[in-house]
């Protein structure tokens, strides 16, 4: 599967830029979108699910964000109907154990693939990805 | 001759004045005095034709005939004659037989004679009786008996008076030798002033001394003495003399064994109460009289519960009281509250058990109650105590989970970021992450600020509140973000009186004004010119400051629980840190107050804190 979109959540731009330049090292020409929190992103993508246009491949999406949260935005996400298959990178520096658990409750009965991935993101975690994809 | 003689003989023998009979060696009465006929209860007639030991049919027969035969003999016999007539009266008799003599002085029989010592012996034996009488009485109350002559200077004891000094029987007393057995101080003083005075004086006594024996026994006696008179004289003292000791020390041990329990009773951290059947007290230890405040117990005795409690409260007790005594059966350990007339509530660990007689019939009860009210105070603290710790507990465990999270994403950036300029090799991208870095220290220092702040306000508890004048501070506050609040053209309408004053430390009610005015105005809707209310109220224990806005509100079903959460922040500002009304929410709870969100989206809110009222 090609790559062409990608979304990332997060309201820090240290992990954001962290994220482009490594994504750019492995696709350019990639359309990489930023969102600071999760409502924002989430009116994009309920836009895009309106207007039939595809959907980004990959998701990297922050847990702890103003407005609307990661995991508030992954309940409003799966409640919208979907044509793909979308990869959805949780990217977190949690390490409580609640987290990952709440994580799992979300892999169970989702139609999308969903990561869990603790920061700090080196290369390998984008290698797998291109594996995966 | 000889049939006359006897005739007249007999007719003589008849009319002496003296129980007289005349036997012959046959035991065969030949004459009898008229008197001596009655005693026996017999005729002549009868009497003639019969032995005589017949007639007498006693016990004493053969006594009598053996004397009656050695006066045949010629002796002079005596003797005593026992009977009872016919009424059961005892009749004593002295007899004397002689020898009875014909012309030629040959014994032919005796002369008998009866002499009634009936009233003789009786006064004998009376005195022989009283004495006895008395010697028993004396020996079995201890009591013995002294006189003393003065004319003579002679004090004689009876022998009860000598066994109490434990002195032989050949021991002389004397006045001063006997005052010398009492025990020396007080008992010997005042003996030795009663003698005094009865003797000059004539006064009689009767007094309890201590006493010492001859064998140096410590005695306790009641020592009593009277003058006698002769022609208006006083001739002689007396007096009697009892030991006591045993019933003193039984008293004593009484007293004791009952100041024992009395002492006991008293000082039991417990109140101690005994009702008769009709509930009415008898019995009350200390503790009981402090918490009814009385001061003598005689002040509770004869009262029931009625007289002391409200009357529902003396009622259940009334119930109780009953019941035990019904059933026999303790009420053991029972949590109560009793009510006093003036309203004062006390509870108790009450139990009661049943006051039985020695046939095993209640009597009564007896009560002990223990006062249970400061532990239950200290339950309850306890409860709040540990409901605070709870609470303290939970914010503790979200603040370490904040705290990782935090202080991790910044360390994990940091890594990320060293790891992209260890690889890079372009001059232009090292310094784009060189600026990253440094970006990202400044991040931690802010973290690291804010935490620091939020620790503060945790680990001052104490610190001192004052009194505050509120619309002051509000004025401070106003003063301080006159700039900012220009600049957003904010009305404030201040509806808050001047009188109206705060328990608080000074630095929090401060900061939390600072904040929640700051907020009103961060998240005010941009369509509208921010307008703010404060207002005050009372309501019950609190002073409740109300800040009303009219800003872009919060859905409070979203976010009404993440509200004062740490970096939680709502709206799309540059500003929000997440921190402002977490740290706004801990200095309030640290003062013993609350907060509370009433909003609405595109409304407005209204923040509520809530102050103890200390005043």
């Amino acid at each position: 599967m090609k790559i062409r979109s990608v979304y990332i959540i997060d309201d820090d731009s240290i992990t954001i830029f962290g994220l482009r330049k490594l994504l750019d090292k492995l696709h350019k020409n990639l359309a990489i979108h930023e969102f600071k929190n999760g409502k924002t992103a989430l009116d994009a993508l309920t836009c895009l699910q309106q207007q039939n246009k595809p959907l980004p491949e990959i998701i990297f999406l922050d847990i702890n964000m103003p407005v609307m949260d990661g995991w508030t935005f992954l309940d409003e996400f799966l409640k919208l109907s979907h044509t793909s298959t979308v990869t959805i990178k949780i990217i977190t520096s949690s390490i409580d154990i609640r987290d990952r658990e709440k994580w799992k409750s979300y892999v169970k009965d989702a139609q999308h693939h969903i990561d869990f991935i603790t920061k700090p993101i080196y290369e390998l975690d984008l290698v797998d990805l291109q594996v995966a994809s | 001759m000889k049939a006359i003689g006897i005739h007249s003989i007999d007719y003589l023998v008849k009319q002496l004045p003296h129980p007289m009979a005349f036997i012959n060696k046959n035991f065969e009465l030949v004459a009898a005095s008229k008197m001596w006929l009655e005693y026996f209860e017999t005729k002549m007639d009868e009497a003639r034709e019969s032995n005589l030991l017949h007639l007498w049919n006693n016990k004493e027969d053969a006594l009598w005939e053996q004397q009656l035969n050695k006066c045949f003999k010629g002796s002079m016999e005596f003797g005593v004659h026992y009977s009872t007539d016919k009424s059961g009266k005892e009749l004593w008799s002295r007899w004397t037989a002689l020898p009875w003599y014909d012309e030629a002085e040959n014994i032919i029989g005796a002369i008998t004679s009866l002499e009634d010592i009936g009233g003789q012996l009786e006064q004998e034996m009376k005195y022989e009786k009283l004495e006895s009488l008395l010697r028993e009485q004396s020996e079995i109350t201890k009591v013995g008996i002294w006189e003393y002559h003065l004319a003579t200077d002679r004090l004689i004891w009876s022998e009860m008076t000598r066994k109490i000094h434990e002195v032989p029987s050949d021991y002389e007393p004397k006045v001063d030798t006997a005052i010398n057995f009492y025990k020396q101080g007080h008992s010997r003083n005042t003996i030795a002033m009663l003698v005094h005075n009865g003797l000059h004086r004539g006064t009689s006594w009767n007094e309890k001394l201590q006493f010492v024996s001859a064998k140096g026994n410590e005695k306790w006696v009641i020592a009593a003495g009277k003058p006698l008179y002769k022609n208006g004289e006083i001739t002689r003292l007396i007096g009697t003399l009892q030991d006591i000791s045993e019933q003193v020390a039984q008293e004593i041990k009484t007293k004791e064994s009952e100041r024992l329990l009395r002492t006991l009773i008293d000082n039991l951290p417990l109140n101690v109460f005994i009702k008769d059947k009709d509930s009415r007290k008898i019995l009350v230890n200390k503790a009981e009289c402090e918490y009814l405040g009385v001061d003598d117990p005689s002040k509770l005795l004869g009262k029931s519960d009625f007289d002391l409690y409200e009357n529902n409260v003396a009622q259940i007790s009334r119930d109780e009281d009953l019941q035990v005594m019904k059933t026999k059966k303790s009420i053991l350990g029972k949590r109560t509250v009793s009510i006093k007339k003036n309203g004062a509530s006390t509870s108790f660990l009450t139990s009661k058990i049943p006051w039985l007689n020695l046939e095993g019939e209640s009597k009564g009860i007896i009560g002990i109650s223990m006062d249970i009210s400061e532990i239950i105070q200290k339950e309850d603290q306890l409860r709040d105590l540990i409901n605070v710790t709870a609470i303290q507990n939970k914010k503790l465990i979200n603040f370490a989970h904040v705290v990782s999270h935090n202080l991790r994403s910044h360390t994990a950036n940091f890594s990320m970021l060293l790891d992209f300029l260890i690889k890079e090799k372009e001059e232009n991208e090292k310094e784009r992450i060189l600026g990253m870095l440094s970006k990202a220290s400044e991040n931690l220092a802010q973290t690291l600020e804010n935490l620091n702040e939020v620790v503060a306000i945790s680990t001052n508890v104490n610190l001192e509140k004052k009194s505050l004048n509120l619309n002051q501070e509000i004025t401070k506050v106003q003063e301080s973000l006159a700039g900012f609040l220009k600049q957003h053209q904010v009305k404030i309408d201040n509806q808050i009186s001047d009188k109206v004053h705060l328990s608080a430390v000074p630095a929090y009610l401060e900061s939390i004004l600072l904040n929640l005015l700051t907020n009103a105005v961060k998240y005010k809707d941009p369509e509208r010119i921010p307008e703010i209310t404060l207002s005050t109220r009372k309501q019950k224990e609190h002073i409740v400051f109300n800040i009303k806005d009219n800003g872009l509100g919060i859905d409070m079903n979203k976010y009404g629980n993440k509200l004062f959460g740490m970096y939680k922040t709502f709206h799309n500002n540059k500003d929000a840190r997440g921190i402002g009304l977490y740290i706004t929410k801990n200095q309030i709870e640290a003062m013993g107050g609350n907060i509370m969100v009433c909003s609405e989206v595109h409304q407005g809110s209204t923040f509520s804190v809530y102050f103890k009222d200390e005043n």
